[in-house]
């Protein structure tokens, strides 16, 4: 089930490479230098804003920016704020934390004229702080000999954190004059995991779900706005393209 | 050619409402809530295993046996009819006391009831998502298991030769009759 979705998300990274492709090889090859700009784009996760406003069980915010360093390497980050129940059959628990994460991205897309796209690889190093509320429990016995005992148990586990590397692959378009929509997709490993006692952390903000492995994945579909603080000539390598 | 891209992202967007999860499925063998092993020994060579006849093991003011016989269907008697040396008994998760009545030859005219009460401290360890917790228990230090008295008891003596019932491959209570 998983693996469809995720092909399903490669082949429309690949889609949006071709149509950005194709729009590129329809303009005509002037040897125009066009002056790059660099700056500041801040936005917003709207999956997390719009899971928020269907699922009862969720409440999530992330702000993300990214500062452009050279021609192809930016400065990026996430900052968000989760609340996610979890109702499985045998638990139910409630999640509540920050995360931050900060890292690089490489824009690999050879932009056109004064286009300003972006199809990038980029890495993050996350760190969330949290806390679980256990609201309820089943006790598992096969031989259900006095029928089912659920916990009411509203335990609650301060003071949690962990920590995990992301790889990331995402696209960026200019939408409008210095509007951003941009999605990413990200595989994430965990490195450290401060688990309560008797209780795991099955759901760590940032990171999301939490199986019994290290790997995660996450995605988030941004739309941001530019600030432009400076500009640069760009470099007439664009005539490679031909 | 924005427009398309605005389209496929929101397409994308769309499809990203689309949330797939899994049902785990239970498959941890140590994640059962253990019960209580029981062996049955003779009273005179106290080291001798001896088999019950016809034992029905039922919670005190309930009908309902224990299974003895998993495979056997539940309209049979014999289901709940121990003729063994070694039952298990489970224990209530959501107190700390259980009372069984122990009908030895049950449907026999000599049939015997005995009632044995088990004070015990539970506690629930976690084991993973899919199995939730189980329950382990402690049994009393002071008074573990205590045979009610009446007037013709057929249990002789009850031993605890393991008072922390954390898993079921090892006998917790032995029986002298």
């Amino acid at each position: 089930m998983k693996m469809r979705y995720m092909l399903r998300f490669i082949f429309s990274i690949v889609l949006l490479c071709f149509l950005i492709i194709g729009n590129a090889q329809r303009k005509d090859t002037t040897k125009l230098v066009y002056p790059e700009r660099y700056g500041l784009r801040v936005g917003v996760d709207l999956h997390r804003l719009t899971k928020s406003l269907y699922d009862s069980n969720y409440k999530g915010l992330e702000v993300v920016a990214d500062y452009r360093l050279t021609r192809r390497y930016y400065i990026a980050g996430e900052i968000g704020n989760e609340e996610k129940t979890v109702d499985d059959d045998r638990l139910n628990f409630t999640t509540k934390g920050t995360y931050f994460k900060v890292g690089f991205d490489y824009n690999s897309f050879e932009n056109w004229l004064d286009m300003e796209n972006m199809i990038y690889v980029g890495m993050r190093y996350g760190v969330s702080s949290f806390s679980q509320n256990l609201n309820l429990y089943k006790i598992y016995d096969q031989t259900n000999y006095y029928g089912e005992t659920i916990i009411t148990s509203g335990e609650k586990f301060n003071g949690l954190n962990a920590s995990w590397v992301e790889v990331i692959g995402g696209v960026k378009a200019e939408l409008l004059n210095n509007l951003y929509l941009g999605f990413s997709l990200r595989l994430n490993y965990l490195v450290s995991n401060k688990n309560p006692k008797n209780f795991e952390n099955l759901y760590i903000p940032g990171f999301n779900r939490n199986y019994d492995g290290k790997f995660g994945a996450g995605l988030n579909y941004t739309i941001s706005y530019f600030i432009p603080i400076y500009k640069k000539n760009k470099e007439t390598r664009s005539a490679l393209l031909n | 050619m924005k427009k398309i891209i605005f389209i496929t992202l929101s397409l994308l967007l769309s499809l990203s409402f689309l949330n797939c999860e899994k049902d785990d499925i239970c498959a941890d063998r140590n994640a059962n809530t253990p019960r209580v092993i029981v062996e049955f020994y003779d009273v005179v060579n106290t080291s001798t295993l001896k088999n019950v006849t016809n034992l029905r093991v039922k919670e005190v003011g309930t009908d309902e046996g224990v299974v003895f016989n998993a495979t056997l269907a539940s309209d049979n008697a014999a289901r709940y009819l121990s003729n063994g040396n070694k039952i298990e008994i489970p224990l209530k998760t959501f107190d700390t006391t259980s009372e069984f009545e122990f009908l030895f030859n049950h449907g026999d005219a000599s049939e015997n009831i005995d009632v044995i009460r088990f004070n015990y401290a539970t506690s629930n360890v976690f084991i993973s998502r899919a199995c939730g917790y189980k329950a382990i228990f402690q049994l009393d230090p002071t008074t573990p298991i205590m045979i009610l008295p009446d007037a013709a008891n057929w249990i002789q003596n009850i031993v605890v030769s393991q008072p922390n019932i954390e898993n079921e491959n090892e006998v917790h209570v032995k029986i002298y009759f």
